[in-house]
């Protein structure tokens, strides 16, 4: 059997354990996916696979036990799934056109979750939209509010969402729901002065609780969606840590552009000897320094007037 | 401004009384109808109300004695003999002597429950021929809770006055137990016909109650006077509104037949 | 007397009305719901026929344009205390035939319990009514088990259907504005049956008050007062004195909204307070509602626009409460 591994992998399937054996990997940009594509993977799964389904830690379905020779099939068996999740692809019937930029993971978002500040789904396909395809091994997930379920501070980027929460002082009844919530599950950002609910602004990390917690609608949210930016966080052998703000109160557009600008970041400091071509991005920051990354990637960056940049991260 | 029951009237402090370290009687000034166990809502503006039955009523004053226990009370404490304090009122429907009169009284009191009741055991101490007997029970949390000690120099002779604290104390050779105890002991010559008047924290009254109850006391002879949170007096804030009654108007005085439904 | 009139037509006439009246009516306030990109509906100053909802239950009464929800009574200076200024502008609010009895519930603690009300009579006798016509039972409703369904207490009645307005005139002073409008038959049908119906016991009495229904919600309601917000008949309030930071000497008295499921309802000073327990509460809400309002008014005060229900975030149901205290009367439970 003659197999060009490099791009079997590019193509988004895996040398496995098992000689001949590769798993096709299926990538779904913000983790929501209707219910009919189960089927088609089903059908894949059983016709070419061992009949088994593995959800990845992404967010994504590896299919695994398929026999080398039919992944032109199982590319073709693909089509409705890649199409239907608006994948960017080159050519149809081909399957993935790389694998290096991981599926942008989300958390369930405000499609679902009453905590969520944004549509994280959503968000997610913007982002796959503008960075799919490439090979550069960037981690992105999207998570609605600072609880963070996604682990969003395990990634290359972490998009927390925030709002701005808008308070109507006439609205309220000083019931305080907000200020001893804000106190018992987030920072203690309110307090109460003379029978109303008064904010530092400092302490509040837009995540909206107050806005739940009223029973008058004093607090509402922003109009404006904002997100906490957190960057270069990564798992691994060599050195794991958590990812460290770098803006917060930042826009959507931002973000993409931010994101977007990485890649060319990449494209000039990738140490060009790494093995098997690939290098993670947070190593490259490691490497060149953090004052150089954001040279780069604030290129063309209009941040908003409410927007909080760090000077510098010490990770 | 016509007919705005919350536009409060500036009353003059003429004198104040301390009787403990946190209970002082405030004479204020007032001309109007007022009735011992009613109430007014007294204030100090930027600070708040607080609803402050009336103990004793003159000609040109009233009295109101008032405990140090929050916000508002607090500065109350602070203010002077001729300074003023914020009042509307009064409220509520307060003590009816006609009742009581030509029957034998009894009236047992709890700590700071002595003060509405305290204008009853004047008028009745001031018209003693008008009353049959007249005994009066009081207990305290200790010695240095007693309130209105002059008073009670006043009453004694014409009045059959226990007075009790709810411990034992070093150099107290006073009455001590529970109110409750001394009704047990207490001697009432026409059990069918008397008059009871219990007023105090909700626990003491409960219990008193029962145990006048369970002397033979008429239901219908005992009255009781609530203290609720109240932020009206008028009706309308709901705050002391129990089943279809609100305290603020058809109480803080009620027979126990009423008062026994009253369940909070 | 009956109109029809087209969208454009009405406008010219509402531009007419808000020369002498401040309009209020149900209003759809985008992305400003509970969660993030869901809509509210509340009351709110109208200056176009268009911002007016139609379609949806507002998730609040309209009591808060007679009843605000923060109040100043009064300012106070030094040794003085001063009105706020007074607007006499007239008032025309919309809303539904059960927003209409909810009303005179606030008319009967405002102007008859215990006197008249200063600041609520000011306010409420600038008010006239433009009922809404109900298109169909919302969830939760169940006005027609109160007897809220239909309401002969309006100056105008108003429906629209797409881009035409059926206008019922009921008092003479509104004539004048609807000269261009086509004459038609025109008048409120009301909702007959609605989904939840409510059951109220009959025999109530307070020995209802042992019965062990109440104990599920001391653990169920969370004391947030969402049933009492939304609620049309819910009147009561706090006072709150405050003073201005900047200059201690001045302040106001107001009041504001009170929640008889929130903490401190029956605290007094000193700390002592009467109903802890939730379920103890609940019971008090309910009682007062579908028994002790009656006992004391003549009729319940409970209108049945569920609006409870629909704000619950624990799900506890007021309507489902009062039928099952119907079983227990009945001893069915």
């Amino acid at each position: 059997m003659d197999i060009n591994t490099k791009k079997l992998k590019k193509n988004a399937f895996r040398v496995t354990k098992e000689r001949g054996k590769t798993a096709a990997r299926i990538r779904v940009p913000g983790g929501h996916i209707d219910a009919k594509y189960l089927i088609m993977l089903q059908e894949i799964a059983e016709k070419y696979g061992n009949g088994t389904l593995h959800i990845t830690t992404r967010q994504g379905f590896e299919i695994p036990g398929i026999s080398m020779k039919h992944i032109p099939e199982v590319n073709k068996a693909l089509q409705p799934v890649i199409e239907g999740l608006d994948i960017n692809q080159i050519s149809p019937n081909t399957g993935y056109p790389a694998a290096g930029t991981r599926n942008v993971a989300a958390c369930i978002g405000n499609n679902v979750c009453p905590f969520a500040n944004y549509n994280t789904t959503s968000f997610a396909k913007k982002i796959e939209e503008v960075i799919f395809p490439n090979d550069y091994h960037v981690k992105i997930a999207l998570t609605g509010c600072p609880n963070d379920c996604i682990k969003s501070r395990m990634h290359d980027f972490g998009i927390i969402g925030m709002t701005k929460p808008q308070y109507e002082a006439y609205r309220c009844i000083g019931c305080q729901a907000c200020v001893d919530n804000c106190k018992k599950r987030a920072t203690g950002a309110l307090s109460f002065e003379n029978y109303k609910a008064v904010r530092d602004h400092e302490r509040c990390i837009g995540c909206g609780e107050c806005v739940g917690k009223c029973p008058t609608s004093a607090w509402t949210r922003s109009h404006e969606k904002y997100y906490k930016l957190v960057i270069m966080g990564r798992t691994g052998k060599k050195n794991p840590r958590i990812a460290r703000e770098f803006i917060i109160w930042v826009d959507e557009e931002s973000i993409i552009k931010i994101i977007q600008n990485t890649y060319g970041y990449i494209e000039e400091y990738i140490d060009k000897n790494a093995s098997g071509g690939k290098e993670h991005i947070g190593y490259i920051v490691d490497r060149t320094g953090f004052q150089e990354y954001k040279k780069w990637v604030l290129k063309n960056v209009k941040l908003g007037a409410k927007a909080v940049m760090v000077e510098n991260i010490y990770w | 401004m016509e007919n705005n029951m919350y536009l409060p009237f500036r009353s003059k402090i003429i004198n104040i009384k301390p009787h403990t370290d946190i209970d002082y009687t405030f004479r204020m000034e007032f001309t109007g109808d007022v009735k011992p166990g009613q109430f007014f809502e007294v204030s100090i503006p930027k600070y708040g109300e607080a609803p402050i039955s009336v103990n004793e009523i003159g000609t040109d004053y009233v009295d109101l004695t008032i405990r140090k226990v929050g916000k508002v009370t607090d500065v109350i404490h602070t203010f002077y003999p001729g300074q003023y304090l914020f009042m509307r009122g009064p409220y509520g429907n307060g003590f009816d002597v006609n009742i009581y009169k030509d029957k034998e009284l009894i009236v047992a009191a709890g700590g700071t429950g002595l003060a509405p009741v305290k204008g009853i055991i004047d008028y009745f101490s001031n018209h003693i021929d008008s009353i049959k007997k007249f005994s009066l029970i009081c207990g305290f949390k200790s010695s240095s809770d007693i309130l209105f000690k002059e008073s009670f120099k006043q009453w004694n002779p014409k009045i059959e006055t226990t007075v009790t604290v709810d411990k034992e104390e070093e150099g107290y050779d006073g009455n001590v137990g529970l109110i409750t105890e001394y009704v047990k002991k207490l001697e009432i010559e026409n059990i069918r016909e008397a008059n009871v008047i219990v007023v105090g924290p909700p626990i003491m009254m409960k219990f008193t109650v029962q145990e006048f109850i369970n002397k033979g006391i008429k239901e219908e002879n005992i009255w009781v006077s609530y203290e609720r949170k109240m932020c009206c007096g008028i009706g309308k804030c709901g705050h002391c509104k129990i089943n279809d009654t609100y305290i603020c108007l058809e109480g803080p005085v009620f027979n126990y037949i009423k008062a026994k439904e009253l369940l909070d | 007397m009956g109109f029809s009139l087209n969208l454009t037509e009405f406008k010219n006439i509402f531009e007419e009305l808000k020369k002498e009246y401040t309009v209020y009516a149900p209003k759809l306030f985008k992305n400003k719901g509970t969660y993030s990109d869901t809509n509210m509906v509340r009351y709110d100053e109208i200056h176009d026929i268009e911002d007016i909802e139609f379609d949806q239950k507002s998730h609040y009464s309209p009591k808060e344009v007679i009843l605000p929800i923060t109040q100043t009574l009064f300012y106070f200076t030094e040794d003085e205390v001063i009105e706020p200024k007074f607007n006499d502008k007239k008032i025309l609010i919309f809303l539904r035939s059960c927003d209409i009895h909810a009303v005179k519930r606030l008319d009967e603690i405002y102007l008859k319990n215990g006197g008249e009300d200063y600041y609520y009579r000011r306010l409420r006798e600038k008010v006239k009514f433009v009922l809404m016509q109900c298109e169909k039972s919302f969830e939760n409703c169940f006005c027609v088990s109160m007897n809220t369904n239909e309401t002969k207490d309006y100056s105008l009645f108003i429906k629209r259907k797409g881009d035409i307005l059926f206008i019922e005139v009921k008092e003479e002073e509104f004539l004048s504005y609807l000269h261009n409008g086509k004459s038609e038959e025109v008048s409120p049908s009301f909702i007959e049956k609605n989904e939840v119906t409510a059951n109220v016991p009959k025999d109530l009495d307070i020995s209802i008050f042992k019965s062990p229904i109440w104990e599920e919600y001391a653990s169920r309601c969370i004391a947030c007062g969402r049933c009492n917000t939304v609620c049309g008949t819910c009147g009561c309030f706090t006072m709150q004195d405050i003073f201005y930071k900047d200059n201690v000497n001045t302040g106001e008295r107001r009041r504001v909204w009170a929640s008889c499921q929130v903490d401190g309802f029956t605290t007094m000073a000193g700390g002592h307070e009467f109903r802890k327990d939730k379920g103890d509460r609940m019971r008090f809400k309910v009682m007062h509602k579908i028994y002790d309002f009656n006992k004391r008014f003549g009729y319940h005060m409970c209108v049945g626009c569920g609006r409870c229900d629909d704000a619950c975030p624990e799900y506890i149901s007021f309507s489902n409460c009062v039928n099952k205290l119907n079983k227990v009367v009945k001893g069915e439970i």
